[in-house]
């Protein structure tokens, strides 16, 4: 039985942690580009902090 | 996620010089309503996930023959599922569309992409929950039978894949390459599907694994059963919606926040009385050219 | 398509020729993992002639790497790649002839490595013909997605590193194969064993030189 609920636990946790790095990943992004697109001079050029992803 | 309109507002410039926004295209706005379906979709997700969870630990009998462990039976098959034929599947047929000259449009590269990322993790879930369900049942974590390997061996391949769209390029050459590592790896399937098969059976007399699940479900195992594979389909549908956002966002910024930081610095160096923006240290090295586009040093915000 | 395949492989026959890379470093160091993996299975010549096939499938995939990594590298100097296009080559010609030259490579390191399995491991072959059709249908294989995925990350810098982890998962239905067709044909094995595996292999090489024949043009144009 304690395999079960090991099977559960790291499903779920895998999945949830997964979901929250991508809704923290799009928050992180949507403000980047609220930053850019407020543009100069009212934004800062720490747009560029943001994923800029290769 | 709020609707991002183009700042009209940096018109607001205290000089003439034409250094608004410029060449920064508006950002990608998500309506209403497809914010509204996503909402729906992971709330949806979410309660039959819980639903599948309680039912499956705690409503269900166990099995005649495999005691609780049958209970793994209600998420295992659903995230391999998800992984193996709903995700690496649409991944296959959106880079096809993408190749092909008619249907091309950088639209089926980034849902091709979301949909191996999303793949990648649902089959690392696979594996593990299989590994899980498989030590007491056959008293090893890993057994090198058909099922298993392929799973191993598709991980690897769209691992490839992940790690090929890492490698910086244009949009398009990358969509490219991608598709066309997406395609290979799909024409490969079959082959170590087949592959593997026979490589196991030669050895079937020297194992005791039971290739199959030989259960007879029924009753609420069913339905259980059932309402995993819609729970991690939905799961899915909703990580996918996510990702695909997150894909469009970044590729909007690649091509224009230089763009954006240039414009800046233009009008820093023309001696904007906004001068230093708050709190902005110094910009990453991506953003801060040494000269702006026509070859004048640019001197430190503040010197006109 | 032929003529230009023709004019590719001698091209790059003549250029290993000259600088004798494969002869110098990559041959030596197929009998260097050979080696290796004596070291690894212990001194006792039972389990390395009963290892004996799949050990040799193993070195032949890293000499392929290696090999396609050459294979590649030799277009990117000196804008040869730009030039092969200007050229007005026919992309298939093309692929067929750098799969052909990376193919007789290879074909050489396996007879070399044959030989060494036999003297070093003590395996002992039954059924010649099969291993020879096996390394031909294998080496056809091998050589055409080494050279699709070659094309593929040509001009980047992390090739070397990726390269090998795009390539090898793709070719193991060859080494499945290839394992099982030489354990048919060594001493202990069942030769008839080995008929289904040759099917398979016919069946790999005909996806991926089709692949190539049609597609290289558009994965050209991604490098």
């Amino acid at each position: 039985m304690r395999y079960v609920v090991a099977g559960y636990v790291v499903i779920l946790t895998v999945l949830f942690l997964y979901a929250v790095q991508l809704l923290w990943r799009r928050r992180r992004l949507s403000r980047a580009v609220a930053r850019v697109t407020s543009g100069p001079p009212a934004g800062s050029a720490a747009g560029a902090t943001s994923g800029g992803q290769p | 996620m709020t609707d991002l309109a183009p700042a009209a507002g940096a018109s607001a410039h205290p000089t003439d010089a034409p250094v608004t926004n410029t060449g920064v295209t508006p950002p990608p706005v998500q309506s209403a309503r497809a914010r509204t379906t996503e909402r729906v979709i992971g709330v949806l997700a979410l309660a039959g996930t819980a639903v599948t969870v309680w039912l499956g630990m705690w409503v269900t009998p166990p099995d005649k023959d495999q005691g609780d462990l049958v209970r793994l039976v209600y998420v295992h098959p659903g995230v391999a599922w998800v992984a193996l034929y709903l995700a690496f599947g649409m991944a296959a047929v959106s880079s096809v569309l993408y190749l092909w000259p008619r249907t091309r449009s950088l639209f089926w590269d980034r849902l091709a992409a979301a949909c191996v990322e999303v793949g990648v993790v649902f089959n690392v879930c696979t594996l593990v929950s299989g590994a899980i369900w498989g030590k007491p049942t056959w008293g090893v974590w890993w057994a090198w039978d058909a099922r298993l390997t392929l799973t191993a061996v598709l991980l690897v391949l769209f691992l490839g894949y992940l790690a090929l769209r890492r490698v910086p390029a244009e949009p398009e050459v990358r969509a490219r390459r991608s598709a066309f590592v997406a395609l290979f790896a799909v024409l490969d399937v079959p082959l170590v599907h087949f592959s593997v098969n026979w490589w196991n059976t030669l050895h079937q007399g020297a194992t005791v694994l039971n290739p199959g699940l030989t259960l007879k479900i029924h009753g609420s195992m069913a339905w259980t059963l059932l309402l995993g594979f819609v729970a991690m389909t939905l799961a899915f549908v909703w990580m996918l919606l996510v990702r695909y956002r997150i894909g469009l966002l970044e590729d909007w910024l690649d091509a224009n926040e230089l763009d954006a930081a240039l414009a800046e610095r233009q009008s820093e160096g023309i001696g904007s009385p906004a001068g230093a923006d708050p709190g902005a240290d110094a910009p990453t090295g991506a953003a801060r050219p040494d000269a702006t586009p026509d070859g004048t040093p640019v001197e430190p915000a503040g010197v006109v | 398509m032929w003529r230009d395949a023709a004019l590719v492989v001698g091209k790059d026959l003549r250029i290993e020729a000259r600088s004798r890379v494969g002869l110098s470093q990559v041959a030596p160091f197929g009998i260097v993992a050979l080696a290796l993996f004596a070291f690894a299975l212990g001194p006792d010549r039972a389990i390395m002639a009963k290892g004996a096939p799949g050990l040799f499938w193993v070195a032949v995939l890293f000499c392929t790497v290696l090999a396609v990594q050459r294979s590649v590298s030799v277009e990117s100097a000196d804008g040869a790649r730009d030039g092969l296009r200007l050229s007005g080559i026919d992309p298939a010609g093309l692929f067929l002839g750098k799969s052909a030259a990376v193919a007789v490579q290879l074909v050489v390191l396996e007879a070399l490595l044959t030989v060494g399995v036999v003297v070093l491991y003590g395996a002992r072959i039954e059924v010649p013909w099969l291993i020879v059709v096996s390394c031909a249908l294998g080496t056809v294989g091998l050589a055409a997605t080494g050279t699709l995925y070659g094309a593929l990350s040509s001009g980047l810098r992390v090739r070397e590193t990726l390269l090998p982890f795009l390539l090898l998962p793709i070719v193991a239905p060859v080494l499945l194969a290839g394992t099982r067709i030489f354990q048919a044909a060594m001493a202990g094995g069942t030769p008839s064993d080995g008929t289904q595996w040759l099917r398979l292999l016919v069946v790999f090489d005909a996806v991926y030189v089709a692949v190539g024949v049609l597609l290289f043009g558009p994965i050209l144009e991604t490098a």
